[in-house]
């Protein structure tokens, strides 16, 4: 720019021109954002999971194609929104929100638009619907002066649909370019979502196979179809490029197909999307201060992927000061030797070390490290959907207790957050992509099931809504929008919530204890102790502080930890005067001289004991 | 200059009394250029006193403010009704390209830029004009076709973009000496900034009617009530209903229709520096809108409510005149809140958390004067403008922004001058650049944090003209040559999508040709 503009512009400058203008107010932007540890231990915190668009719209201003007569399309919600709900959440005594992803999405694909934030487009920018960047510093900061730190959901897995495989050559799109239903459940095949090819997704003409069909990219800003960002994703070679997966017990189609919707699947074995996975996310940190990521679709991504991701970002993110960074991974699988691999520390082949190592640029070795916890889907089955909404035995829950050392990882990764995998299982009772618990239960087992997770070992996850009775089944009807419920601090179950949230926080034991089964039944009859179970916290890292729990998932009639002669026996020794402080009543039991027990609990109740010393 | 025989009603003793035909679409919350719509220069407004006093061919009046000594008022002549039919235009045509040979585009980033790349624009205007002597009154009729681009031998569609601008009815002195009153639709306007295509203060556009009052004291009172019902959803919303009494098919009915109404008042009063000509000019100004509630139809086909609107505008001018050859130096304030913060026709977005306006703002402070000597003369000015939409935090829609402007002239001949035109523009919209050039190009993920989005905009013109009108800024009709320089920093680019010319260049390039008049109407020049 010439003399003649800059001087111009000094001259007008000076001649304020400010007085009206650059006093926008960006809400401390021009602040260094200081990044910390704002956890000490992740086991002292309750999650509390929130789809922003569906929990409170606090700025009109980016309500885009809002429809609300649909549950599949935008509602509204935003971040400024759920800051000012803030003191509602933390009235429940959560300590850490887990949020939707923070990147731009596409906006709508099939009369389905892209509010849940599973459709990324540009990892780098937000979503406008939410926000900007200063809207999630602000939820943020607003959230630590609470005590609540914030988890991010993150997508590595895929991309939105946004390319299409050319199969027939011809350039555009095509809705169906040949007739299915023989491998597969989908009758017309489509170039958006053509079915997995293990050879990668053939072009064909009318004399037959013509090879790799091209990629093509879509272009239209109205829906956010446009290549993606960073821009080296728009390179074709890093996606697999192999079609829908139809099968996920085949490991090729699990790991390289499309995520079915036609989200394309990224070769997350290539050190570029490595490296633009890392920077992508660990930048939304080092601009908000998050301290946590959930991360979505573990199980269809490569575990050198994991020991990558998870390694670089605590290693960058510990260099400016914030460790203690939670990432917690999504394998939505009821295999808990599947689920709980994610969480181990083991190191590949030679080769294969090699070959990963190949990506290291810092000199700084890929070890065997990988997340730091994973989401129970193998106890949301097993406990939660069998024992307290069906009424099956409770033995189960054992056996699955039992089985979790071999399963889970039993070292804290390094740099991670100090606590060994097996200790910090994200444990919960529903979630955006399963039916909310009262979908299929009563709000009596509902209270139940919370009592169970929020005392387990592990970390507790509460999806948004359970503390108003949301009911919706399946995706997206489990997406209610939260503004309906008219936040009420005086529900029974919200205040249920807050009062268990509150005994966590006082009884070291609920959160540090260790754990051992009392009492499991395999009956589930009439039996005395049918649909009892119960378990007690004490030592470890709680020192003497000690619980016991005890519940009764027979929604039949009063069950008693006891079978034929043979009483529970407990840990703590005989004499101890334990008080339930649930009950109202306060009602207190003694420990027998054999460490044994006697409650009688009505159906779907539950106890929490604590020494009458400790109460 | 004309004569008048009631100076107070002329435009010399108004000083700029414009009623002019721009900034329809240049509401706040627009885009960062010129809308397209048509621009005009300041005027008074009129009395057909004038008109009839005077030749058609004088040249017109300057749009700026100037003494008029006062007169004392004159007697209806002893005749009979007299009538006739006049004719007024204000035009402007444009034809010009870029380096690369692409029409030339605006290239301003605020509301209000330079006017040299207006495009191609009139307005034809006829009056029937009569005077009653025994009542000591006058009638008119005033009509004001507005034709804008683009134009035929351009674009080769033959069409027009078509306005009525002003179609309306006004009595003066009927009754009462120095009364006024008119009904119709018009444009009230008060002084302009003729180089941003500008009325800072006042530029009310409405279907209503008004009074005005002149005293002799030099003061004048203008009070107004009008509305208007943009054909936007804000106002308006259609649904198909079973047709009645067991017809077939549907029938439409206007399930929201509600009215902008907007009221208005003007306060003015010229002080004179001793016998004059110059003097002093204030000016206090204020408008109320109401919109009322009413209801729409939902995309669940449920009713919901829309709430009320309200709003208002305050506002001042200072202006000193010299009443030499258009020597004049405005400030204006202006402070608009709600719905009047929107523009007329505009529907409002950002709305607040109520689902209303309330809360928006807009405040506006400017500067405008001309001085010429001799062969010289400087039109300069500026304004800084804030606004922000009803919507918590801060958007798109909320604008900083100011410009400075200036240009003098000089005159190499009687008819023939140069002038240099340069201009400083600076906006900021509320919203953070993400992206890092950088890593843009590169194709990585840039390490750089959001900032906010500040573009500047620097203008240099030069302009040969010919005047046969002769000297002064004023003066009409104008010929002339234009060539512009435009830089544009980082900021001013990215208000650009990605893949515009605009976006790509640093520095852009016009030459244009361009004439512009006017005579004999009310929009500019004066009768």
């Amino acid at each position: 720019m010439g003399l003649t503009f800059a001087l111009a512009r000094t001259a007008a400058t000076a001649l304020a021109l400010g007085s009206a203008v650059g006093c926008m107010d960006f809400g401390g932007l021009d602040e260094k954002v200081e990044l910390g540890t704002n956890v000490a231990d992740w086991r002292d915190q309750v999650i509390y999971q929130v789809l922003v668009d569906r929990f409170e719209d606090g700025d009109l201003g980016n309500d885009f194609n809002v429809d609300r007569s649909a549950q599949a399309r935008w509602h509204g919600g935003d971040w400024a929104g759920l800051e000012s709900r803030l003191d509602y959440i933390a009235g429940l005594g959560v300590t850490a929100l887990w949020i939707s992803p923070a990147y731009r999405n596409v906006e709508t694909d099939a009369d389905v638009d892209g509010y849940h934030g599973y459709w990324p487009q540009d990892f780098t920018a937000p979503n406008p619907h939410f926000g900007d960047v200063m809207a999630l510093r602000s939820l943020v900061r607003a959230a630590h002066e609470r005590g609540i730190a914030v988890v991010l959901d993150v997508v590595t897995n895929h991309i939105g649909q946004l390319f299409y495989y050319d199969i027939n050559l011809n350039g555009h799109a095509d809705d169906q370019v040949r007739g299915g239903g023989e491998n597969s459940p989908v009758l017309h095949i489509n170039e958006h979502d053509p079915d997995f090819d293990p050879r990668g997704v053939q072009a064909e003409t009318s004399l037959g196979e013509a090879g790799p069909a091209p990629v093509m990219w879509k272009r239209d800003p109205l829906t956010n179809h446009m290549p993606p960002r960073p821009a080296v994703l728009e390179r074709p070679e890093m996606y697999n490029r192999r079609g829908r997966t139809l099968d996920f017990e085949d490991p090729d189609q699990l790991l390289h197909g499309d995520f079915p919707g036609g989200l394309k699947d990224l070769d997350t074995t290539r050190c570029e999307v490595k490296e633009a996975m890392v920077d992508a996310y660990a930048r939304w940190v080092e601009l908000t201060d998050l301290d946590g990521f959930r991360i979505d679709t573990v199980k269809h991504v490569e575990r050198e992927f994991w020991r990558y991701f998870t390694q670089k970002v605590r290693q960058r993110l510990a260099e400016q000061g914030k460790k203690n960074f939670f990432m917690f991974g999504e394998s939505f699988d009821g295999r808990a030797e599947l689920v709980g691999a994610y969480t181990k520390s083991e190191l590949p082949s030679d080769e294969q070390l090699a070959r990963e190592n190949a990506c290291v640029t810092d000199g700084r070795g890929i070890t065997g490290d990988q997340l730091d916890s994973v989401f129970h889907f193998p106890q949301y089955y097993t406990a939660i959907r069998d024992v307290f909404q069906l009424g099956l035995s409770t033995d189960r829950i054992e056996v699955l207790w039992n089985e979790r050392d071999k399963y889970y990882g039993l070292t804290a990764p390094e740099l991670g957050t100090g606590i060994p995998p097996l200790s910090a299982l994200v444990n919960f009772i529903d979630n955006h992509d399963v039916p909310r618990f009262l979908y299929s239960a009563s709000p009596a087992a509902l209270h139940l099931a919370l009592l169970f997770v929020m005392t387990e070992e592990g970390v507790p996850c509460v999806y948004y809504g359970t503390e108003q009775r949301l009911s919706g089944g399946n995706d997206p009807a489990n997406r209610e929008d939260m503004w309906l419920t008219g936040f009420d601090t005086e529900a029974p179950t919200y205040q249920y919530l807050a009062r268990l949230g509150a005994l966590r926080k006082r009884h070291a034991a609920l959160r540090k204890g260790t754990q051992r089964v009392t009492w499991a039944s395999s009956r589930s009859g009439d039996e005395p102790d049918a649909g009892v179970f119960a378990f007690e916290r004490t030592g470890g890292d709680a020192g003497d502080s000690y619980a016991l729990v005890v519940v009764n998932s027979n929604a039949a009639h009063e069950s008693s930890p006891a079978y034929e002669g043979a009483p529970m026996k407990v840990g703590a020794a005989p004499g101890t005067v334990l008080v339930d402080v649930l009950a109202a009543s306060g009602a207190s039991y003694t420990v027998g001289p054999g460490g044994e027990v006697a409650i009688t609990l009505e159906p779907l109740t539950g106890a929490l004991l604590v020494p009458e010393s400790q109460r | 200059m004309r004569g008048s025989l009631d100076p107070l009603r002329s435009p010399l003793a108004r000083g700029v009394v414009a009623i002019g035909v721009a900034a329809l679409s240049l509401a706040p919350h627009s885009g960062i250029a010129h809308a397209d719509e048509p621009a005009a220069p300041a005027v008074s407004d009129t009395g057909i006193d004038k008109a009839l006093a005077t030749p058609a061919d004088e040249p017109a009046a300057p749009a700026v403010s100037e003494p008029s000594p006062p007169a004392a008022p004159a007697k209806p002549p002893a005749t009979e009704h007299e009538g006739r039919f006049s004719f007024g235009s204000y035009g402007r045509v444009l034809a010009a390209t870029d380096a690369e040979g692409r029409p030339a585009r605006d290239t301003d980033i605020v509301v209000h830029g330079s006017r040299l790349d207006l495009d191609s624009y009139v307005e034809l205007e006829l009056r029937r004009e009569d005077r009653w002597p025994a009542l000591e009154a006058e009638s008119e009729v005033t009509a004001t076709l507005a034709v804008g681009s683009p134009l035929f031998h351009w674009d080769g569609e033959f069409d027009a973009r078509v306005a009525v601008r002003n179609l309306y009815f006004e009595e003066r002195g009927l009754g009462v000496r120095g009364l006024d009153a008119w009904v119709g639709t018009r444009y009230l306007r008060g002084d302009n900034f003729y180089l941003l295509d500008f009325w800072p203060l006042d530029d009310v556009n409405t279907l209503g009617g008004g009074v005005r009052y002149t005293a002799p004291t030099r003061t004048r009172a203008d009070v107004h009530l009008g509305f208007g019902r943009p054909d936007n959803p804000f106002y308006r919303d259609l649904a198909d209903r079973p047709a009645p009494l067991g017809q077939f098919g549907t029938a439409t009915i206007e399930l929201l229709d509600r009215q902008r109404m907007i009221g208005s008042a003007r306060l003015e009063q010229t002080v004179l520096f001793g016998a004059g000509p110059g003097g002093l000019k204030l000016v206090g100004y204020g408008e109320g809108h109401r919109v009322p509630t009413g209801e729409r139809e939902a995309t669940s086909g449920a009713l919901e409510a829309v709430p009320q609107e309200t709003g208002f505008v305050v506002g001042a001018e200072i202006g000193a005149f010299s009443g030499e050859r258009d020597g004049f130096l405005n400030l204006f304030a202006r402070y608009a809140s709600g719905i009047a913060a929107y523009g007329a026709f505009a529907s409002p977005e950002g709305l607040g958390l109520d689902r209303s306006t309330a809360g928006a703002h807009e405040l506006l402070l400017a500067v405008v004067g001309n001085y010429e000597l001799g062969a010289f003369a400087l039109q300069a000015g500026g304004y800084v403008r804030s606004f922000r939409n009803a919507s918590v935090g801060l958007d798109f829609g909320d604008v900083d922004e100011g410009i400075v402007i200036a240009r003098p002239q000089l005159w190499l001949a009687d008819f023939a001058g140069l002038a240099v035109e340069g201009s400083y523009q600076l906006a900021q919209r509320g919203v953070l650049a993400d992206l890092d050039p950088e890593a843009e190009a590169s194709g990585a993920v840039g390490s750089s944090a959001p900032v906010p989005l500040a573009a500047h905009v620097g203008k240099l013109s030069l302009m040969p003209f010919l005047s046969p009108a002769g000297r002064g800024s004023f003066k009409r009709p104008l010929l002339w040559l234009a060539y512009t320089a435009t830089f544009r920093d980082d900021g001013a680019r990215m208000l650009y999508p990605i893949g515009d010319q605009h976006r790509a260049r640093s520095i852009d390039h016009f030459f244009g040709l361009a004439a512009e008049w006017w005579f004999g109407g009310t929009s500019y020049g004066g009768d």
